[in-house]
């Protein structure tokens, strides 16, 4: 399954820890709101593509 | 039939993200939803919110507005009508009919 | 029916989940809570009864904090398997 994990802020040991263990069983991508500029047109095509999208704290 | 995109907003932290991704999503012709509850509803006073109006329908915790002091100031709040301010069946709404569904 | 995973690290948000919860499985949403780290903060009548409906409504209950599994019966779960369940749900919602 495809997943996109969307971080909203700087991931703590939680979000590593969870994120791990989706990585692990899926075709998984991130995307990062914080920092950098988003490409908010390209998220959208990246939500659509994606089976399933989890947006972490 | 446009691809469908629920929005849960329970933080009141991200108001910009979620009009950027709101603005982004409009203009590419999706069907956007959002529904503000518990913290969320302090970001429907906020000034960008109004962002939001005509680019996504916009619903409200009812009892989250209350309980966060805000009743009596409905009808400050751009773009939502007495019907928009709902349950939490809302939100299961959303969940079953959106093809994708996000939080922030 | 879809699975839903609410997964609640913010102790300030427990009672927003909690409700979350409750509301989904009203409409007959399949769902799946997880408290993680923190003791319930706030034990009140309010939380309590809210609890006790979830479980009456067939929702499920996880935790990672022993002291909500001694003191209010959720189902401990470490977690690596947190993140596995969170893999079956069909969305999560992070509180």
């Amino acid at each position: 399954m495809k997943v996109l994990n969307i971080l909203k802020s700087e991931p703590d040991e939680t979000v590593e820890k969870l994120g791990e263990a989706v990585s692990k069983d899926n075709q998984s991508s991130v995307t990062m709101l914080y920092g950098d500029q988003v490409d908010w047109e390209g998220l959208v095509n990246d939500i659509f593509l994606h089976d399933k999208v989890i947006c972490w704290w | 039939m446009a691809d469908t995109l629920g929005i849960l907003v329970n933080t009141d932290k991200y108001l910009d993200y979620v009009v950027n991704l709101t603005r982004a999503a409009h203009s590419k012709g999706k069907d956007v939803r959002i529904f503000f509850t518990g913290k969320g509803v302090l970001l429907t006073l906020k000034h960008d919110f109004k962002k939001l109006v005509g680019k996504a329908r916009l619903s409200i915790c009812d009892v989250s507005f209350r309980s966060n002091g805000l009743h009596g100031r409905e009808d400050e709040v751009p773009g939502v009508g007495f019907k928009d301010f709902a349950t939490q069946a809302k939100n299961a709404e959303m969940v079953a009919n959106m093809d994708r569904y996000l939080v922030f | 029916m879809k699975k839903v995973a609410v997964v609640i690290k913010d102790p300030d948000q427990q009672y927003e989940g909690l409700r979350t919860s409750l509301g989904l499985l009203l409409e007959a949403t399949e769902v799946q809570m997880f408290v993680l780290h923190h003791e319930i903060a706030n034990m009140d009548e309010a939380y309590s009864d809210n609890m006790e409906f979830l479980d009456e409504m067939e929702g499920e209950r996880f935790s990672n904090n022993s002291a909500n599994v001694e003191k209010y019966g959720f189902k401990y779960i470490t977690l690596a398997d947190v993140g596995a369940k969170i893999n079956e749900a069909d969305l999560v919602i992070p509180f």
